[in-house]
């Protein structure tokens, strides 16, 4: 990341798109997408970086303009293409991003999708509980999938906020999953989740309670073991922004 | 119930002589005493063979009992006179005992007798794996032989496998796998390597013409001390064992260890860091053992070292920005071998410098096999690209080894083809 700044003369500059520093600029801008879309059946991971570029924004930081194309988070589907600016900023807060992306899938797939694993979830007579997902081997008991769904969406925001410019995250393993019967429709998690820290290798231990319904925010509160406490709601917005295509040559990349 | 199959089948396999055809086992059900009295005294007719599982215990509670085959239709015409109602458990015995044992042969806990039983799509633990060795070793005693070059911390043997069709101390290609345990895909392919060079050393070309001229040498569990740590305690567990400071943390990471700008940015100088560097160079057994055999051989030409995960293909230098005096031909090579990866499964690969393609890391072991004159030193960070990371599902480790194999021959052929 260091290099690539100082070869940029007047602060900004085209990036290699294989380089580790545009990679993890689209990562951070997925994060924030699975977390705000908080549709655990539309999650979407990073494909390939098409084009990348930086600036140094005087006073406020480093922002990246990507271009990128998705996979589904499941399948590995082709999940349609981004385009996003990711801004690091000078001072120690979370990265600021604006994405919008192309859909392969259609709102209704979507919300198809989530409702599926809504109601995996509810008809289950106990509350589910559930270890190491995926396993040592990388094994998903096909009974927990709803479950390690929605940590990934929930984690995601934890991602999201605690990425830097040269600290990115994935997540590990879902070391717990309880499920919390509410009274409403709401379904709630408490979870240990995982995380692993990039470039430092560390293997970050998050707790983070998630409450989710389809078509409504996920709220996510976290607390990772070497941090300060966060008590934060996923202020997320309606389902669906998302969706559309995108006009790429308004897009002044 | 099991218990007592396994054991009978124990029993049969040590002497050898019993065999349970057209055995079964009933259920009978004794409704009054009298029933039950009818069916104590069958434990006293010895010529019947009877072997009760479940023994009569009062009405109401069932008997099992294991029944040869010529004592069948005897006994159940007894109980039918009697009005004594009873079912049939099992229809075979021998029938279940052999499923069993085929069971047992197929999961992880039972020991294969050959590497053609071996397992190559599961995660297999140390001792498996060393067993395996020694098999592939016995089975192919003119192609490969085993080394101990040195112990681990917790006094592990560090062994290398040996691939040479003759010759004295010929250019060599070294492989490892394993040196940062949690990634188990790379361990694993490290299995199916080895026994892709023995199967193919003859019919395939490539390979056939490798062996010719080089040998290769395979360390497939560099870290043994850390890998059986990731089946008992913590399967994120990455460095080694050891323990140097006061600190109360342990393991150094032996992938920043080296003594190649050793201290330098891109590794700690903190014991309970995951890049933690160590007290000094060398400081591992795992490392230094490695090292000794790389200088006292003297002739290795390609230096191969197989992470995961991340799907890249890097090349020297980690510790420095300065390109390597031979960067162009170690990128081409790796455009070649990526090219060549990716023509399989279609799996993706970046290449370039580990500083500029990860990240900046010192004390890396390309860097100080390079350094050594090595010039074809490569360092592979395998499958995914983070959806699972180090839990990558077992279904994925024969395709991740296939395809990177394709590329680890690019590489050897390039070494066999530009002798220097």
């Amino acid at each position: 990341m260091y290099s690539l700044l100082k070869k940029n003369r007047e602060g900004g500059g085209e990036l290699s798109p294989g380089s580790p520093a545009a990679a993890g600029a689209a990562r951070v801008a997925l994060h924030h997408l699975n977390f705000q879309a908080g549709s655990p059946g539309a999650l979407r991971a990073l494909g390939q970086v098409r084009k990348a570029t930086l600036k140094s924004i005087p006073d406020s930081g480093h922002k990246y303009y990507l271009q990128f194309t998705t996979e589904d988070y499941r399948t590995g589907e082709n999940a349609g293409s981004c385009l996003a600016t990711v801004l690091y900023p000078k001072t120690k807060s979370p990265p600021v991003v604006n994405i919008k992306c192309t859909d392969t899938k259609d709102q209704k797939q979507i919300q198809e999708e989530d409702n599926r694993l809504y109601q995996k979830i509810r008809s289950q007579t106990k509350p589910i509980i559930g270890n190491n997902i995926p396993d040592s081997y990388g094994n998903i008991e096909p009974a927990l999938e709803p479950a390690w769904a929605l940590a990934v969406a929930g984690s995601s925001y934890m991602m999201w906020e605690k990425s830097a410019e040269n600290l990115g995250y994935f997540m590990a393993q879902v070391k717990s999953a309880k499920q919390w019967i509410r009274k409403d429709d709401f379904i709630e998690f408490d979870y240990t989740v995982l995380l692993h820290e990039i470039p430092t290798q560390e293997i970050v231990s998050c707790h983070m309670r998630l409450t989710w319904l389809p078509g409504h925010a996920l709220k996510v509160k976290y607390f990772c073991s070497s941090e300060n406490q966060r008590l934060e709601d996923g202020s997320g917005m309606e389902s669906g922004s998302a969706a559309g295509i995108l006009d790429e040559r308004g897009a002044n990349f | 119930m099991r218990v007592l199959i396994l054991l009978a089948a124990l029993v049969a396999v040590a002497t050898s002589t019993e065999t349970f055809v057209g055995h079964q086992v009933l259920r009978i059900v004794p409704t009054t005493h009298e029933e039950l009295q009818k069916v104590q005294e069958l434990q006293d007719l010895e010529d019947l063979q009877l072997d009760f599982w479940l023994g009569p215990r009062g009405p109401g509670h069932p008997v099992d009992v294991r029944v040869p085959l010529p004592s069948l239709q005897p006994l159940k015409v007894h109980l039918e006179s009697n009005g004594i109602s009873y079912s049939v458990m099992i229809k075979d015995v021998q029938a279940l005992v052999d499923r069993e044992k085929k069971e047992m042969l197929r999961t992880r806990r039972w020991l294969p007798l050959s590497t053609s039983t071996f397992n190559y799509d599961s995660y297999h633990n140390l001792a498996e794996i060393y067993d395996f060795i020694d098999l592939l070793v016995a089975e192919n005693p003119n192609l490969v032989s085993k080394l101990e070059i040195g112990r681990s911390t917790e006094d592990r043997p560090l062994y290398v496998l040996k691939f040479s069709k003759g010759g004295t101390n010929r250019p060599a290609i070294w492989i490892d796998t394993g040196i940062h345990s949690r990634e188990w895909v790379t361990q694993a392919s490290g299995v199916w390597f080895a026994k892709k060079i023995v199967s193919d050393h003859e019919q395939d070309e490539g390979l056939a013409s490798i062996l010719n001229e080089m040998d290769i040498f395979l360390e497939i569990v560099t870290n043994p001390d850390g890998f059986a740590f990731t089946h008992t305690q913590n399967r994120m567990w990455r460095k080694t064992r050891s323990r140097h400071s006061s600190s109360t943390c342990i393991g150094v990471d032996p992938n920043r260890n080296w003594d190649a700008g050793f201290g330098g940015t891109g590794s700690s100088s903190n014991p309970c860091s995951e890049t933690y560097r160590g007290p000094y160079a060398n400081s591992e057994p795992e490392v230094r053992a490695i090292v000794d055999f790389v200088k006292n051989h003297g002739n290795i030409k390609a230096f191969i070292s197989i992470h995961s995960y991340s799907q890249l293909l890097l090349y020297p230098y980690g510790y420095t920005s300065t390109p390597a005096p031979d960067h162009q031909e170690l990128h081409q090579i790796s455009e070649q071998a990526a090219a060549a990866l990716a023509s399989l499964y279609g799996t993706d690969f970046e290449y370039g410098s580990i500083y500029s393609t990860i990240y900046p890391a010192s004390g890396s072991t390309v860097d100080w096999t390079y350094n050594q004159g090595i010039k074809y030193s490569f360092t592979f960070e395998l499958r995914d690209t983070g959806r699972y990371g180090f839990l990558l599902p077992a279904s994925q480790i024969v395709p991740t080894a296939q395809e990177t194999w394709l590329a680890l021959k690019v590489i050897m052929q390039h070494a066999r083809d530009h002798p220097y």
